[in-house]
């Protein structure tokens, strides 16, 4: 039980790991894009990007998943998975969604 | 208006330059680039080793309605959107970005770009002078473009309600496309598109 346990928090760690300093690369690449591909704000991009390593791995090593699952209602996650779509088209109707997703958390965050 | 310093014209020159690699027209470079007619020529007969195509751009919102041009379409509004709210740089720049993440997208799907430059150009152009709106999916709730004052309540996108034949054929579908979207209009565009009908 605690073996497992333990095995899976580093699995997380890595997960969140990864995904940190993909989203860093990603920030400083361009700022831009990279708040279009991770859905984050612009105040989040330019924490992470001045984040240091030291920084990144003591937030990752968590027993908590850093990141979320975007398409996060179930008519949305339905609408894209379902009744066999071919790839493309799911790649496709999932950057439709996406972007417009990032840009309704924003508007629902900005008034307040 | 602008004094002509070096550096400006340098400035203009890579845009042009940009522009040009991404097949933008003409008519949407001399609008665009603080350039003459003339030096615009020139560069994009050294960029494309041909000359510029003559012709009208593309002026009806039709074309954004069938199935799979609306569906880019859509893509790629999202993005500019996207851009438009988040990004402090000039519109043009805006929109080339858009334009090159949308083809990244497409690469990424291993799909070919269905919407040209001049087509995504004229689009955004669309919707500024409000001939086309983004209506939300009642199923997905993703945003698709549509006419503009279309109603909106029980809209149903492309995606969650294909046509029957869609995607069934390319080359025929792309027959399709052009039927409706020729419709009365001069159609002097992309190679691609001119390639799937002769």
């Amino acid at each position: 039980m605690n073996v497992a346990n333990g095995e899976i928090s580093r699995e997380i760690g890595d997960v969140n790991l990864a995904y940190m300093l993909l989203a860093q690369k990603l920030v400083k690449q361009d700022r831009v894009a990279a708040m279009f591909r991770l859905g984050i704000s612009s105040e989040l991009a330019d924490m992470l990007a001045g984040m240091s390593l030291a920084q990144i791995l003591k937030l990752a090593a968590s027993n908590f998943l850093l990141c979320s699952f975007r398409l996060n209602e179930h008519a949305s996650m339905s609408a894209v998975v379902g009744e066999g779509k071919d790839t493309t088209l799911q790649q496709a109707h999932m950057a439709i969604l996406m972007s417009a997703r990032t840009l309704q958390m924003q508007k629902n965050t900005v008034p307040a | 208006m602008t004094r002509k310093t070096v550096l400006g014209e340098v400035r203009e020159v890579q845009l042009a330059i940009e522009l040009i690699g991404l097949g933008a027209r003409l008519q949407f470079l001399e609008a665009e680039v603080g350039l003459s007619r003339e030096r615009l020529i020139r560069l994009y007969k050294e960029i494309k080793g041909v000359s510029p195509p003559k012709g009208l751009l593309p002026f009806s919102t039709d074309w954004y309605m069938t199935w799979l041009a609306n569906i880019h379409s859509s893509m790629f509004y999202n993005i500019y959107q996207f851009m438009k709210i988040h990004s402090d740089e000039e519109k043009v720049w805006i929109l080339i970005k858009s334009y090159k993440l949308y083809l990244q997208q497409i690469a990424a799907q291993d799909s070919e770009p269905i919407l040209d430059f001049t087509r995504a150009y004229t689009m955004v152009r669309f919707f500024d002078s409000d001939m086309l709106q983004l209506s939300t999916c009642s199923r997905c709730a993703g945003q698709f473009v549509a006419h503009a004052h279309d109603h909106k309540s029980g809209y149903v996108c492309v995606l969650c309600r294909p046509p029957s034949r869609a995607g069934k054929a390319r080359g025929a579908k792309r027959g399709a496309v052009a039927g409706i979207a020729g419709d009365g209009m001069v159609f002097g565009v992309e190679p691609a598109l001119e390639g799937g009908l002769h």
